[in-house]
């Protein structure tokens, strides 16, 4: 049971809810933040991996004894020392089936895309890496190749993997999930006004600007340290375990600070490779990724193609809706398939409702986790189609989301039935907000057409295991340690939490993040988990604290405990039975700690829960240059249910980036690849993420409805806020033009088309 | 013999040792043998913008400018700051670096260091926000609160650095040269012995080579330091530009009849990349895409092209052959750019498509010179990029537009005729039909241009 704290509803918080600087603030604007590629070590050499040249190619061999035989090399390794985990067994870490996690670090039978890793390279310099890699002689037979998802589900198209099967023949479709609710035919027998469409999206990447980077160091004693950027040094030390043989006990996994990772380096490349350069060579091994390697070799997210149909009576109530979502997963099975099969329709009171998806295997790098995964894809669909159907009904949009928007005790088809939901407040919070109120000139100059579009969005959010250890110095300071890389501010908003309840001031807490010898285990930071999770333990520990403070107090005063209490950042004796002392503080605790019982510090492992999913609904003007093609971004206004923010500046950070990050998707991003199955884009040059003047200034619009299972109210942030924008943006460009887009992204070559096809 | 590459690395004189490779990234540099990782590579090839550092002018001028496409021969005799040179000497962070973190303007932070100097250049250079910050990319933020810090920022006042000039230089290395002429005798004497060598100018496109490309180019003659193509001067008939005045130089002289070039030029690339880049070099790698030739076709632009064995003089359209080909001689430098202003009462507009406003390619450049007299069109010079192997005028089209009445038909007509005048190609910046569709569009829009000047400058401006 997770405790309820009575700070819950304490209004006048001092430091909960107010812009702290973040603790690791100054390190990062001074350059002093010690990132994975900044890591420097005595004797260190260089890691670098050859890739296949090839989309899709048998390996017959592979000979590394030139490249051993050059000067300077160190050592050579091929998928023969990764750990094999054989195809008929599936291990799962997490949500990762290690089968296609040993066959993607290292190419094992096939190499599977262009890029592919078939072996990797130490050596005294990058130069010399470099050359050995040339050095390789792979010999390999050139197989025919399928990149896009309509051609890898045809009768006919190359199979990449032999033991998959679909329906008892060999297939890419590598697996199906569903998510339903009553009955969708019937529903749709009722219903006056079905609007179905079918929709694609190109894979995007995470655009994460630090490539992924480790040092690995391996000691003649079997004990291996790795420093390097992920979003869990705990999955970095279980993964790396897996695929190297070298017990978990014998890893020490050290978090670097993280230069972004949105869900990408919830996976690992790198670390098991240096590992074993490293134990073979007897030195320690630095790879980083160039951003071509990123691009080409990491997993962006799923490509897809959707249908989706929704049925309503005349009146706006929905009574069917049906999603079929094809997801591109890359060379190996793992599509995000929960995102758009399960939280398509989930804000949604739906009778009936069928949500099938599909995870479709073609020669491209195997997709990550991106930001909600699958579910802005999803979400596209749905909420294009919700916009249709409104048109139709003559509803206006918001008011149709209202009618049917899920309630207490509505039941998902996913399975949920939901307690608190706030998605209504979301989205009254657009409906009479200035933005959504303001008149729009829909054609202000010639040549130019405006246009205003809403969307919604769902994410499930998640608990799990945390660990937090807070420690009270000698001097009477606060150091917090907790498992999970802080991406987004968390250390901010956990520095807020103790200070607040601890009753101090807020610069008297350190928060940082521990290896995995020194904290207990902690699960990845992703799902939205990592503020509502550390909060959570973070809050157990403090109080613990906080008894053993006020058992220290009572000691010296010779009372009971319970006649304690504590209060700003002082015990004092509680009321005037309890006799009559000065208060102690916190320093004055801290020096007599020793003689009184011992140092003070507790910790908490917890598997936390009560994490409630997310809603949001977001409201965009977008301007459409009809000559050119060229759509801009006027206004943009997110409105979210954020339970509490403990530090308003990062929680409305997430919403703004994640918005941008789903104008991007919009608008500019795609993997564009060539004849030969090679990513034609494999750069920042041409991959187009946003600039700052590509998007306006985002208005988040938290709404701090507390979550009742958290001690703070915390409810996961991060996710939602890039599950709305496709839709919104294309919503809006349909306001403009009367053309919907049903393919993403809305580049001008692709607007172009549709208006002269128009 | 050889020289040592010096500089002034935030604010203290180094001087490199001899055997240093002069086409290492400055990048590779700082975060190798200087140990200042602060800089961060996050791409290689000048787009990212997280390898931002500053170059300090002894006139108090900074320069932000992506080190990962800077080569150490370039620097030599410059003032580099770099993030860690930030810090006041008490070690408290610099009040660029206090607005920042005040602002929760980091998240990951990885962007922070980049974008530090990007602020601190932009603190006393000025100018639009959106125009300092697009060579910046930022992934967390949403850019929002970096926007926010970056309207406060104030000018710290700080002296500039003085700089001793330095002269000629060559620096060898490991079987590498790296010539720095300081006479355009010297450079054309060097040219025509080594016409193998890489001729430098800001080496935005060059840099690539080294920087993304990994190669080690045996011989650099780079042309900062020659006076003739370091000169810029303006006059009332136009500018004379040195081919290697990087565009930063250019930008603030593009007023009046020639402000359309200066709203174009403002989205060559970023800060970052104009701080280096040349016209001479755009012209120099001759790409289809290249922003700045179809306004120097339209203006009737004219080369000082010289080499050892004299001068010559010639217009745009006569230097440029192919794709990413020229009429220029192994042993030829371009020496300068003459810029004539438009004429008298013409209308100059420059164009250009691209999926980002800022920091990108163009998939379509255009740009126009239009006489009107009496209600018709007196003249057109019309020029594409982007429709074709090389940058060139529509011949068909201008024929088309010449003595038509300025009428919305007649623009529209003449957008038809462009059919005849281009070839583009398909890629994945846009296919053949969306080129010239979007050419199409460009031609019809200027007849909005011309009739109602009152139009926002550029196609995506609000
Ligand atoms: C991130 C990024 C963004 C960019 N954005 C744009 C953009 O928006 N628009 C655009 O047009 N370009 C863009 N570019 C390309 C490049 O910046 C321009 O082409 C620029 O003008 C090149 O000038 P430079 O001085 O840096 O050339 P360099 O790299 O120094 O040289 C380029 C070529 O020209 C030759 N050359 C240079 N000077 C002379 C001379 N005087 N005589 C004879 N030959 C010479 C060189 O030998 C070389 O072959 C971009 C590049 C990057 C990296
Ligand atoms: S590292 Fe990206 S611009 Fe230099
Ligand atoms: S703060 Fe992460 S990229 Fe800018």
């Amino acid at each position: 049971m997770n405790v309820i704290s009575d700070k819950l509803h304490v209004e006048n918080n001092k430091w909960i809810g107010t812009r702290t600087i973040r603790p690791d603030g100054a390190d990062k604007v001074t350059g002093r933040a010690c990132y994975a590629a900044d890591n420097v070590m005595p004797g260190m050499i260089w890691g670098k991996v050859l890739r296949s040249p090839h989309a899709h190619a048998r390996i017959r061999s592979i000979d590394t004894s030139k490249a051993e035989a050059l000067p300077g090399v160190k050592a050579v390794v091929t998928a023969r020392d990764i750990v094999d985990f054989p195809l008929d067994k599936s291990v799962m870490l997490g949500i990762q089936d290690m089968r296609w996690m040993c066959r993607n670090v290292m190419a094992r039978e096939k190499a599977l895309f262009h890029g592919h890793p078939v072996a990797a390279v130490a050596a005294i310099n990058e130069e010399v890496a470099a050359e050995a890699c040339r050095l390789i002689e792979v010999d390999y037979e050139v197989l025919p190749h399928v990149i896009e998802i309509e051609d890898a589900i045809r009768p006919d198209a190359p199979i990449l993997h032999d033991f998959l099967t679909f329906e008892d023949k060999p297939s890419n479709i590598a697996g199906r999930m569903e998510a339903k609710l009553g009955d969708v035919e019937a529903g749709f027998a009722q219903a006056d006004v079905i609007v179905e469409r079918t929709f694609r999206t190109r894979p995007v990447h995470q655009g994460y600007i630090e490539p992924q980077a480790c040092t690995v160091s391996y000691a003649a004693d079997g004990r291996a340290t790795i420093w390097s950027s992920s979003q869990g040094q705990f999955m970095v030390r279980a993964m790396t375990s897996l695929l190297t043989g070298v017990p978990q006990s014998n890893i020490k996994a050290i978090p670097a600070e993280i230069g972004g990772g949105f869900g990408a380096k919830t996976i690992i490349y790198l670390e098991p490779v240096a590992l074993l350069l490293s134990k073979k060579s007897g030195r320690p091994v630095k790879m980083v990724m160039t951003r071509d390697e990123v691009m080409r070799a990491t997993g962006p997210t799923s490509g897809s193609l959707s249908t989706v149909r929704i049925g309503a009576r005349r009146d706006g109530t929905i009574v069917a809706a049906q999603g079929t979502f094809y997801l591109q997963a890359g060379c190996l099975p793992g599509s995000p398939l929960r995102g758009p099969v399960g939280c398509s329709f989930a804000p949604y009171e739906i009778p009936n409702v069928l949500s099938v998806g599909y995870d479709v295997v073609s020669n491209r790098s195997k997709v990550a986790a991106y930001r909600a995964p699958g579910a802005p894809l999803g979400a596209y669909a749905t909420e294009s189609v919700l916009d249709e159907l409104a048109g139709k009904l003559g509803i206006d949009p918001l008011e149709l989301r209202l009618k049917n928007s899920a309630k207490p005790g509505s039941k998902a088809a996913y399975g949920a039935t939901f307690g608190k939901v706030t998605f209504e407040e979301t989205i009254e919070a657009i409906r009479t907000h200035e933005h959504y109120r303001a008149p729009l000139d829909k054609t202000p100059r010639p040549g130019v057409k405006r246009g205003r579009g809403v969307a919604s969005g769902f994410w499930y959010n998640a608990g799990g295991e945390s660990s937090a250890q807070v420690n009270i110095t000698e001097d009477g300071n606060v150091l917090v340690t907790t498992g999970h890389p802080d991406v987004g501010g968390s250390r901010a908003s956990i520095a807020n939490v103790t200070a607040e309840l601890l009753g101090i001031e807020h610069g008297r807490v350190s928060v940082q993040i521990g290896d995995t010898s020194s904290i207990g285990f902690s699960n990845l930071t992703g799902g939205s988990r990592v503020t509502f999770a550390s909060a959570m333990v973070v809050t157990q520990s403090t109080e613990k604290v906080i008894t053993q403070l006020r058992e220290r107090a009572a000691r010296i005063w010779k009372i009971d405990p319970e006649a304690v209490t504590w209060e700003n950042g002082e015990a004092r004796p509680a009321g005037p039975n309890a006799g009559q002392f000065p208060p102690l503080t916190l320093t004055e605790l801290a020096a007599k700690a020793n003689e009184m019982g011992g140092p003070i510090g507790a910790g908490v492992q917890l598997n936390t829960t009560g994490a409630d999913p997310g809603f949001a609904t977001h409201v965009v003007d977008v301007e459409v240059d009809v000559d050119l093609g060229i759509i801009r971004v006027l206004r943009y206004t997110a409105a979210q249910d954020v339970g509490r923010a403990l530090h308003p500046s990062y929680v409305e950070g997430q919403i703004q980036g994640g918005v941008v990050q789903g104008i991007g998707w919009a608008l500019s991003e795609e993997y564009l690849y060539d004849r030969q199955g090679r990513l034609d884009n494999a750069s920042f040059l041409d991959y187009r993420m946003p600039v700052c003047s590509d998007v306006p200034m985002i208005e988040p619009v938290m709404l701090e409805i507390p979550n009742p299972k958290h001690p703070q109210g915390v409810r996961g942030v991060g996710e939602a806020p890039i599950v709305p924008p496709l839709a919104a943006i294309a919503n809006a460009v349909h306001d403009a033009l009367g053309i919907r887009f049903t393919s993403l992204p809305m580049s001008p070559p692709k607007v172009v088309e549709a208006l002269e096809g128009a | 013999m050889t020289d040592r590459i010096t500089l002034v690395l935030n604010g203290s004189p180094v001087a490199l040792p001899p055997d240093t490779s002069p086409t290492t990234t400055l990048l590779d540099w700082l975060r190798g043998p200087a140990g200042l990782c602060g800089t961060k590579e996050g791409c290689a090839e000048g787009d990212c913008g997280a390898c931002t550092v500053v170059l300090e002018g002894p006139d108090g001028g900074r320069a932000p400018v992506n080190a990962c496409l800077v080569l150490l021969g370039q620097v030599h005799g410059c003032a580099v700051r770099t993030v860690e040179g930030l810090r006041g000497p008490d070690g408290a962070p610099h009040p660029v670096q206090r607005a920042l973190a005040e602002a929760d303007a980091t998240q990951c932070g990885f962007c922070t260091p980049g974008i530090a100097m990007a602020a601190w250049a932009h603190a006393r250079e000025g100018g639009s926000v959106h125009e300092a910050l697009a060579g910046n990319l930022c992934r967390c933020t949403g850019y929002r609160p970096i926007i926010e810090a970056f309207a406060g920022l104030e000018d710290d006042g700080a002296a500039p650095p003085s700089l001793p000039p330095v002269g000629g230089a060559t620096f060898a290395a490991g079987g590498q040269v790296f010539h720095r002429p300081a006479s355009l005798a010297e450079l054309l004497a060097l040219r025509a012995a080594h016409p193998e060598a890489l001729l430098l100018a800001g080496g935005t496109d060059l840099g690539l080579l080294v920087s993304e490309g990994r190669q080690r180019p045996p011989a650099v003659i780079h042309l900062a330091t020659v006076p003739e193509l370091g000169a810029i001067a303006a006059d009332a008939g136009g500018i004379t530009l040195g081919a290697a005045v990087p565009y930063a130089r250019l930008l603030p002289l593009l007023d009046g009849s020639l402000a359309p070039l200066a709203g174009l030029l403002a989205r060559l690339g970023s800060r970052q990349i104009r701080a280096l880049g040349t016209v001479g070099g755009n012209l120099g790698t001759a790409s289809p895409i290249g922003d700045m030739l179809p306004p120097l076709l339209v203006l009737g632009a004219t080369l000082r092209i010289a080499s050892v064995r004299g001068e010559r003089e010639s217009g745009v359209e006569d230097v440029l052959l192919g794709y990413r080909k020229t009429t220029l001689a192994p042993d030829e430098v371009i020496v300068s750019i003459r810029l004539p202003r438009p004429p008298d009462g013409a209308v100059l507009a420059c164009e250009k498509l691209s999926r980002r406003h800022d920091q990108d390619i163009s998939a379509v450049g255009g740009a126009f010179l239009l006489r009107v007299a009496g209600g018709r069109v007196a003249e057109a010079r019309l020029a594409f990029g982007g429709l074709g192997p090389m940058a060139a005028r529509a011949r068909h089209a201008e024929a088309m537009l010449t003595g038509a009445l300025l009428a919305p038909a007649c623009f529209a007509d003449a957008a038809e005729e462009l059919a005849q005048d281009v070839a583009p190609l398909s890629d994945w910046r846009g296919s053949a039909a969306y080129r010239l569709a979007a050419a199409q569009g460009l031609l019809r829009r200027l007849y909005w241009r011309v009739a109602k000047p009152g139009l926002p400058a550029e196609v995506h401006a609000l």
